[in-house]
């Protein structure tokens, strides 16, 4: 075995997108020269991971997260740089490497849309070659821990969002995989939902000594299973070390959102830094250090005429922006 | 391996019939211009008594049998992967450690073939009373050496299709080079007129070529027209067409998947 389960030395990947303007014109023009722009999705990196190590992968959108595990699973030629898992080098997509890996990523892999989750299973059992009796104890303690049975007879169409993410998870794990590859595991998901893949991940990982390297847009994925965390932000190493040392580094703030009942006529600069939040445009949002989220949520309260009142993470993309972008 | 055939075929065969009316409906659209052929060359027959030697009954026979060959020797390869190159769907299927096309839509297309061939069958019958053809001289022995012949025609069409398939990987425009290969089908195969019945020249260039062995080749053997030389010659060209387009495929795949891993995936 070698002393790295993923060893990962100036990974770099450079696309090149066809680039043109609007109009007629350009569109004319481009067809006899076609521009292109390269885009290096990822410079330059490394990192080493141990066995049984869970490790976070966390950087905004389009930093440069989906294009490495894709090179790590195989999916992917990276333009520059080695890696190897498990002793292989990832895209020369050997049997016996893909074997022993899992990527899950999306709502729509292993399962067939159109029949029931149980015929995928089995047909992944055969693929796998995976022994009968080794299948049905594997099966049992997925099913365990993620309820599977009641889903397994109905076709994969008619199963919700969260149903299918955990049928997805475990058809990949079927195989008892000594890597997993984890693109979002948790997206779309409820809190519930949530936290019981979190569980789940979390007692994979202490049963079988598994490694794991996932990406999340969610801080809490992150902070419930990883001790480690690595962070890429336009394709380049940001951070990687314990998540304990990063909240030292990322100054923690909390997000206010309140809701007034008289407009939006009040000067909220005395408490903290009003942000915009998209996503919630009824409310307002102001920055506050965490430390002095009671604080200032009393004299609010007390000062202002609230409606409504909620105390939130920033989004992860802010935190490592403000973290990394100054 | 062939228990990944055996769930293979349970998975494929489960999707297919979720998608029967679909099938339906393209088993009809198939059949039409085999029929159209069929009913206007045995008029021309009729009334001419005979095109060329070949008299009504030669051509009902001869389009009868087409029925059933080309439908065994024909595949959707294009239309069944095509669209996962393109969009991406491939993916989840290539860190399989199994090979995409040669398990998984292979036995898709044979899973297709079971339910098409199902819904033939009594159109076929219904055909047999409407044109009433005489199949005396058809043998045993004929039916045997067909078989075969079949089978190695379906993998011909299906490696060649699944090449064309796989130049996805570089361009968006598969449809249309596709349906030149389908012109090329039609021209030499047999299915438009029997090869006979064409210019001396086409019918030299067919028979070195792959598309006879998808239709015309098969059918001769059923209704026992070849001679000895003839079936041998035919064997021997299937069995070199075999290889070429296996390996013709395997390099276009290879290639291909090199540069969707390249381009990203």
């Amino acid at each position: 075995m070698p002393p790295f389960t993923i060893l990962v030395e100036q990974l770099s990947k450079t696309y090149q997108v066809p680039e043109r303007e609007g109009g007629f014109g350009a569109a004319v023009r481009s067809f006899f020269k076609r521009k292109y722009k390269d885009v290096n999705a990822v410079q330059k990196v490394d990192f080493k991971i141990e066995q049984g190590e869970v490790v976070g992968f966390l950087g905004p959108n389009g930093a440069g997260k989906t294009t490495t595990l894709k090179m790590l699973s195989g999916l992917l030629h990276p333009t520059g740089g080695k890696a190897t898992v498990l002793g292989f080098t990832p895209w020369e997509l050997k049997s016996d490497y893909l074997r022993s890996m899992t990527l899950v990523m999306g709502q729509r892999n292993r399962l067939s849309w159109d029949i029931p989750a149980a015929d995928s299973f089995l047909l992944n059992q055969a693929i796998y070659r995976i022994p009968d009796d080794q299948y049905k104890e594997t099966y049992k303690e997925l099913d365990e821990l993620l309820e599977l049975e009641p889903l397994m007879k109905k076709p994969v169409r008619n199963l919700s969002l969260g149903e299918r993410m955990k049928c997805e998870i475990a058809v990949g794990l079927l195989h008892r995989p000594k890597v997993l590859f984890l693109d979002e595991p948790t997206i779309g998901l409820d809190i519930t939902g949530q936290t019981r893949i979190r569980e789940f991940l979390r007692e994979y990982n202490k049963r079988t000594g598994a490694t794991i390297l996932l990406t999340s847009h969610y801080m809490a994925d992150v902070t419930a299973l990883c001790e480690r965390i690595i962070i890429i932000h336009q394709g380049q190493l940001k951070y990687d070390g314990g998540i304990t040392d990063l909240s030292h580094k990322i100054a923690p703030f909390k997000l206010i959102g309140i809701l007034l009942s008289d407009a939006n006529s009040h000067n909220l600069s005395g408490y903290g830094t009003e942000v915009q939040n998209e996503e919630d445009t009824e409310k307002r949002y102001i920055q506050v250090k965490a430390e002095d989220v009671t604080k200032v949520t009393s004299r609010l309260l007390a000062d202002l005429p609230i409606h409504d009142i909620s105390i939130t993470d920033p989004p992860i993309e802010d935190v490592i922006e403000q973290a990394f972008n100054q | 391996m062939i228990l990944i055939f055996q769930r293979l075929w349970q998975v494929n065969w489960a999707e297919q019939w979720q998608y029967r009316a679909n099938l339906l409906m393209y088993l009809l659209y198939w059949l039409v211009s085999p029929i159209i052929y069929l009913a206007v060359w045995t008029s021309i027959a009729n009334s001419k008594g005979n095109v060329n030697g070949f008299t009504a009954n030669d051509f009902i026979t001869y389009y009868m049998t087409l029925l059933i060959v080309d439908q065994v020797t024909s595949n959707i390869i294009i239309h069944s992967f095509g669209y996962k190159i393109q969009d991406g769907t491939l993916s989840g299927e290539l860190i399989r450690p199994i090979h995409p096309m040669l398990t998984n839509a292979l036995v898709n297309n044979v899973a297709f073939k079971g339910l098409t061939i199902m819904g033939l069958t009594p159109i076929w019958i219904i055909l047999f009373f409407l044109f009433r053809p005489d199949f005396s001289h058809v043998t045993l022995i004929g039916i045997l050496l067909a078989i075969p012949a079949m089978v190695m025609g379906f993998f011909v069409g299906f490696l060649l299709s699944a090449a064309i398939t796989a130049l996805a990987f570089w361009t968006t425009r598969i449809y249309s080079i596709h349906e030149f290969y389908f012109a090329l089908i039609l021209l030499f195969s047999g299915q438009f007129v029997p090869l006979t019945l064409m210019p001396k020249v086409i019918q030299d260039i067919a028979q070195y070529l792959p598309f006879q062995l998808l239709i015309y080749y098969p059918i001769q053997l059923v209704l026992g027209k070849l001679s000895t030389q003839q079936i041998v010659q035919g064997y021997v060209m299937g069995f070199i067409w075999l290889l070429v387009s296996f390996f013709v495929f395997n390099w276009v795949w290879r290639k291909g998947v090199k540069r969707f891993s390249a381009v990203g995936a």
